[in-house]
């Protein structure tokens, strides 16, 4: 098996405010090797884009804190880097496709100059020349048509998923040894999204880039992930390899995920659905997070959180049901 | 007797794009040009397709709110552009209601939600306050919610929540077709079959016909008894819903539907390939010559470069292809 890029352990992060500690990542673990495709799964407010800013260590100051836990990159614990080294990291070992396409690209700079920028800082290149070529290589990573003709494009003169592509480029300028992706592909239409996917999957076999993928969606998690972890409120309920996922969840919630959403290789009646919502991040319940909710529950689930147990090789569940 | 409630015929609807200070028109954006449906009673039409195929032009046809370039619009087999002002106000406004995408967005935060579900009985008829008091209750409890919480505010709720409130609020009047642009896609996914389900047990139990916009093609399937693929303002397939999934006649659907499935791992390693349409969507300021698809298509010939594809049937579907295959 390839070798672990990056290995969060026991990750606690947290948003301090006047009405409360918002505990938005509550004891979250999990691994991601090279070449690989790790997804990170759940519904909104689960905590999956903290996850990803905790890792990058980019949390809105000052309410966003670690708690605790540990992060560690190719060996190296980067809670203990200081500011100046994080920031050499970031762009250069790790980078991030940020959730909002908005925020991702300045549409007064051309496409050039953004992916530039990190080209210069973080591979510390400034012959003009040199820049350019990585620049044009980075864009011909992503399948961009004709790039030398693009470099002088706004991104208002672009498509959805050209631009999308572009936003791709620039966090894959510097070649990172981890990649995190949030929501890419949301906001694309169906066959432009099955594009970017498959385009992903070729970045990856060039590059052995490891991927977090960050997504609500199962049907990406299906085509995209080796292996996926599955959130709800701030923990990871269920690790395990995509088709163990699909195909035999043990977590009732993710059970509950994977039947409530319609299919479309046969025609449903009736959808399998759980009442109720998510719980507040300000007032959890002592016990499973999932208990008010979950069709199984027993008396203990109301009482005590249950314990992450690896029921065989890659697959773990938090489940007092599960032994 | 026909039951259909509504039918479209070869609507069109040009936006013209405007330049300079004069707001000289340079061109048109043909965002739906000739497309034609019927929606059954009781029954829901999906019209599905990508960013710009032209879904809520077309919606906003049926609700008025667009007024066409050309088309007949046919409610219960009369010509709604030629009801008088009065007939329009009793006899189709209140009869088609609709739900909108973004349950955040459509809904007055300082209003309880008790008036919201009661504004279109205040607008519309001359109940007593008594009356209104007790529908609003009646609305409440058939979509689920619970009578205390009709002096809640918006803010109050959960998306899934809000959605079933602005339900209540379509149903107010006894409508007979409620169109639904997107009604789950700003949800989360386990709030989504709620809601689903919610929509399909209402029609049922009130016969209610469904215009449904949508671009996730399973949520469709769930819901439809017709489909109607759109691309760059064109319908290229029609008809009934399981035949179309069943056996997708034209290529865009069976890339769109593709691009939808499912595909684990495993069955990639089996063989099981996902078609990869090339490029991007054309621009509906000036679409293709001949067939719109032919860009993208991978199975295009000579003539759909040339020649505009006509509708044509096969059993009980219409494709606008020049190279069906159907046995
Ligand atoms: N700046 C902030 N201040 C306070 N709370 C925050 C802040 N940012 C996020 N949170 C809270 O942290 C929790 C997790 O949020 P996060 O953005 O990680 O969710 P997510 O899983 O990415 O959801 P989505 O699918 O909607 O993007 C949420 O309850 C959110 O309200
Ligand atoms: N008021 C308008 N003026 C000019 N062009 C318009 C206007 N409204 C819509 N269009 C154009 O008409 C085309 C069809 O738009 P429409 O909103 O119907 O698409 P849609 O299928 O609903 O797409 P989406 O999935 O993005 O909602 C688009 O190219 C759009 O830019
Ligand atoms: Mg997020
Ligand atoms: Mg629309």
């Amino acid at each position: 098996m390839s070798e672990i890029v990056l290995k969060v352990e026991d990750l606690h992060t947290s948003f301090f405010t006047r009405s409360g500690e918002f505990r938005a990542v509550d004891g979250v673990s999990f691994h991601v090797r090279e070449a690989e495709t790790f997804g990170l799964v759940g519904e909104s407010a689960c905590g999956k884009t903290v996850t990803g800013l905790s890792i990058l260590r980019l949390l809105p100051e000052p309410a966003g804190k670690i708690v605790s836990g540990k992060i560690t990159l190719d060996g190296t614990n980067i809670l203990e880097l200081s500011k100046k080294e994080m920031r050499a990291y970031r762009g250069a070992m790790i980078s991030m496709i940020l959730q909002d396409p908005m925020t991702s690209l300045n549409p007064v700079y051309t496409v050039g100059n953004q992916i530039a920028e990190p080209v210069r800082q973080h591979q510390r290149i400034q012959d003009k020349n040199m820049v350019e070529e990585k620049v044009i290589s980075a864009l011909r990573l992503l399948r961009i048509p004709a790039p030398e003709r693009r470099l002088q494009d706004y991104p208002f003169q672009m498509s959805g998923g050209m631009r999308q592509r572009v936003v791709g480029s620039i966090a894959m300028s510097c070649y990172p040894r981890l990649l995190i992706a949030d929501e890419p592909t949301t906001a694309l239409d169906a066959t432009i999204q099955a594009q970017y996917i498959a385009l992903f999957k070729d970045v990856q076999k060039e590059t052995d880039v490891a991927i977090i993928f960050i997504t609500h969606d199962f049907g990406v998690v299906a085509n995209m992930c080796h292996r996926v972890g599955v959130m709800y409120a701030g923990k990871i309920v269920e690790t395990a390899a995509t088709s163990t996922i699909f195909k035999a969840p043990r977590h009732p919630y993710t059970n509950a995920l994977i039947h409530s959403v319609p299919r479309l290789d046969r025609k449903d009646d009736r959808l399998y659905s759980i009442e109720g919502q998510p719980p507040s991040l300000l007032n959890l319940p002592p016990g499973c997070r999932f208990a008010p909710r979950c069709p199984d529950v027993m008396d203990i689930c109301n009482e005590q959180q249950p314990q992450e147990v690896e029921i065989s090789e890659g697959h773990s569940v938090s489940c007092w049901k599960v032994k | 007797m026909s039951d259909v409630i509504l039918e479209g015929r070869d609507l069109k609807k040009y936006y013209p794009v405007t330049k300079g200070l004069l707001q000289r028109t340079i061109g048109w954006v043909r965002a739906i040009d000739g497309i034609s449906f019927t929606i059954e009673r009781g029954k829901t039409l999906s019209l599905v397709g990508e960013s710009g195929a032209g879904k809520t032009t077309a919606a906003k046809a049926v609700l008025l709110l667009e007024r066409l370039t050309s088309g007949e619009i046919l409610f219960e087999d009369r010509d709604i552009y030629k009801f008088s002002k009065s007939q329009m106000k009793a006899e189709y406004r209140p009869r088609v209601q609709s739900v909108q995408q973004n349950p955040w967005s459509s809904m007055n935060p300082r209003m309880r939600v008790r008036d919201i579900i009661a504004e279109p009985l205040v607008v519309n008829t001359k109940q007593t306050k008594e009356q209104i008091r007790k529908r609003v209750l009646e609305l409440l409890e058939q979509v689920g919610l619970a009578p205390n919480q009709a002096d809640y505010y918006p803010h109050e709720f959960s998306g899934g929540q809000r959605q079933r409130i602005a339900v209540a609020r379509a149903l107010a009047l006894n409508p007979s077709l409620v169109v639904l642009d997107e009604p789950v896609s700003a949800l989360d996914v386990s709030i989504r079959a709620q809601i689903m389900n919610l929509l399909k047990d209402l029609q049922n139990q009130f016969n209610l016909s469904y215009l449904v916009i949508a671009h996730n093609l399973a949520t469709v399937r769930f819901m439809s008894h017709s489909v109607a693929i759109m691309y760059l303002g064109q319908i290229v397939e029609y008809g009934d819903a399981e035949e179309l999934f069943q056996h997708p006649l034209h290529p865009y659907t069976r890339a769109l539907i593709s691009a939808s499935m499912l595909t684990l791992p495993e069955d990639a390693e089996q063989g099981v390939e996902q078609i990869i349409l090339k490029g991007e969507m054309p621009s509906p300021l000036n679409p293709p010559p001949g067939c719109r698809f032919h860009t993208r298509c991978s199975e295009t010939q000579d003539i759909c470069s040339k020649e505009v594809p006509e509708m044509k049937e096969y059993g009980k579907q219409h494709v606008r292809c020049h190279h069906v295959v159907y046995r």
